[in-house]
Parts: C-alpha cells; structure tokens; sequence
C-alpha cells in the first residue's frame, strides 16, 4: 500500500482531518482545518496517509453479494416448514379428539356405574319384598325384615349392595379410564 | 421502519409484512453476517437461519425496537451461535477474544493475486475483532457511520471512535517506523 507519513497529526487535527474528507464538518470549520493542514507538514502527509488507507480499503475489501436464488431457496425452506407445521397441527387435532374420547368414555363409565347400582339396589329390594310377601314366616335370616326395623335393615342393605356395586364398577371400568383421561 | 410493514405488523399480517421485510433486509442482514463470519457462504447460511427465526418470531414483535434493530440483532446472535458453534471457545461474553474469533473464522478472504491488497486485508485481520467487523462492514456500507451503528447495535460515537481507532492502527501497522502519536 502507498499509505506513509512522516508523523502523527497534531492531536487537536486527528479527528478534523477524519471528518474533513469524509464532508462531515461545517464549512467554517472545514475551512479552519484546510488552513491548518496546508500550513502544517505533518497533518497534510497524515490526510494524505488517510486518504490512501481510505481508498484502498474501499478497494481491497471483499464486497459479497448473495445469491440470486437467495429469496427463493429462503421461500422453500419456509414452505417446507409450513408443510411440516401442518402434520404437526394434524397430530394435535388427533390427539385431541383422542383425549375427548377418553373424557365420553370416562363419563359414560360414570353413569353407567350409577344407573347399574341403582338397578341392582332396586333388584334387591324388589327381591327381598317378594320373599318377605312369598314367605313372612321364613327363617330366622329373614326374620329381621318382618320385624319394625325392617325399612331401616332394607335400606342399610341396600346402601351396601350399592356401595359394592360401584366398588367393583371402579375395579372394572372407570378407574382404567381416570388414569387413561389423564 | 418502511411504512408497508408497519401497517401490516400493526393490522395482524404477518405473511405480508415478511414478504417485504426480506427484499428490505435481506442485503444488510447478509453483509453484517458477511462482517462477522468473513465467508460468503456461511454469511448466506446466517442470513437464511435469521430469516426463518424472523418469520417463527415476527408475530411476537412487540414494536418495542425498531425492525431493523431487531432482525440485526437476530442476525448478530444468529452469526455468534455460528462462531461459537466453529469454535466453543468463542464467548458472548467477550467479543474482543481475538485469538477465538480468529481461529473461528480463519478462513481465506482474498485471492493471493495481489500481494499488497493481500496485506492490507491481513492487516484488517489483525486488528481486534469488533474494529475489523465495523471496517469491513463500514466499506460494505458504503461509509456509512448510521448504518454501522445499526446494524453492530453500538451508538454512533463508539462506531466512530472504533473506526477511527482502526485505521490509525492501520495506517502504523502500514507504516510502524514512521507514526507516531499526536
């Protein structure tokens, strides 16, 4: 490079000189520093220096431009992953309609758990008034439910027929279903 | 911020405001990765990953910063993941790590068709890493201190004070026996 100087500048110039050939200084104060390097031998071979490394560099450096196709790849790229988005958003959608499943399943576990004790407690209960009316003198086993605490020993036995019944409701079905849901 | 985008940002559209903010950024995002990568093609490869990250992360632009500073610092933080993926050692912490960001990027800049371009550009080299990325990406900006503060994320005084520190390093390095300091 043909950069040379014989000195730095004077320090109060090093910046003006800068600013003067880029255009960066007002003009009384472009005119102010003109002066000085003109009269001044080693601020003048300074600008000079500058003005050289300035040029070269602008000549020197790699000035890269992108591909033409740069937009276009960039465009593809951002199909592919619009394409791949949307098997994504359709794995979500499966996954939901999955877990709505499971929620009806879990629902329908329930009532059906509840409609099945009350049938079997009214099973029951029908049962024992048919045996009560059938044969009131049965044995002793029997003999509570002709005495005056027979309601209360009807619906004591029926409240256990139903708790076992959703115990075993539970065991069968919607436990399962609780622990798939969530 | 080119007005388009902005009423498109501002109305929800955000395919619409990509399809602009790629022919308004693409150039600049490219030269400031091509300013710290300092290879055309892995600086093509980083203004291709910050265009998708835009596109992911545009509908969550907030309009606190500015786009430009905003894609610019997905490009710089796109271009460092580059390099530190290069070179582990590279630190976000500390981007003046010369020795790392050298050996992360020693690739070959220039033709050795002619030797004084050739050691003007070793020269720039040699520089620290944040002078040589705002010279090089000074030159590509066609002198622009605004457009290198932008995009480095730096206010224009330090861009200033850090071009002016390169090439005066430049200019001793051209010339060690003959500089001094004002």
């Amino acid at each position: 490079m043909n950069t040379s100087m014989h000195a730095g500048p004077c320090a109060d110039y090093e910046h003006e000189i800068v600013e003067l050939a880029e255009g960066a200084l007002a003009p009384e104060k472009a005119r102010a520093v003109r002066l000085h390097v003109a009269s001044c031998a080693r601020c003048r071979a300074w600008q000079s220096a500058f003005a050289d490394l300035d040029a070269e560099l602008g000549q020197a450096l790699p000035r890269p431009a992108l591909s033409a196709d740069f937009a276009a790849r960039l465009q593809s790229r951002l199909a592919a992953m619009t394409r791949s988005n949307g098997r994504a958003d359709l794995r979500t959608s499966a996954d939901d309609e999955y877990r709505q499943t499971l929620e009806t399943l879990r629902r329908g576990t329930w009532f059906r758990a509840i409609v099945g004790a009350i049938t079997v407690v009214g099973i029951c209960t029908a049962g024992l008034l048919l045996v009560r009316g059938v044969a009131p003198e049965a044995g002793p086993l029997l003999a509570v439910f002709a005495g005056p605490e027979r309601d209360v020993a009807l619906v004591t036995l029926g409240a256990i027929v139903a708790l076992g019944t959703l115990a075993w409701s539970a065991t069968r079905g919607f436990l399962p279903a609780l622990r798939l849901g969530a | 911020m080119d007005g388009g985008i902005e009423q498109h940002l501002a109305s929800g559209q955000h395919a619409r405001a990509f399809d602009l903010v790629v022919p308004a950024y693409q150039d600049r995002v490219f030269r400031l990765a091509y300013s710290i990568l300092k290879d055309r093609a892995a600086a093509e490869d980083a203004a291709q990953e910050t265009f998708v990250r835009v596109w992911k992360a545009l509908p969550g632009f907030d309009g606190r910063a500015a786009l430009g500073t905003w894609i610019y610092a997905i490009t710089r933080n796109t271009c460092l993941m580059e390099l530190r993926r290069r070179r582990p050692t590279v630190s976000f912490d500390d981007p003046d790590s010369d020795e790392a960001y050298r050996a992360a990027t020693s690739i070959a800049t220039a033709p050795a068709d002619d030797p004084e371009r050739e050691n003007l550009l070793r020269m720039v080299d040699a520089l620290p890493h944040t002078q040589q990325q705002a010279v090089r990406l000074f030159y590509l900006e066609d002198r622009s201190y605004e457009a290198v503060a932008e995009q480095l994320g730096m206010p224009l005084g330090t861009v200033k004070n850090l071009l002016h520190r390169a090439r005066k390093r430049l200019m001793e390095l051209a010339r060690p026996s003959e500089v001094k300091a004002a």
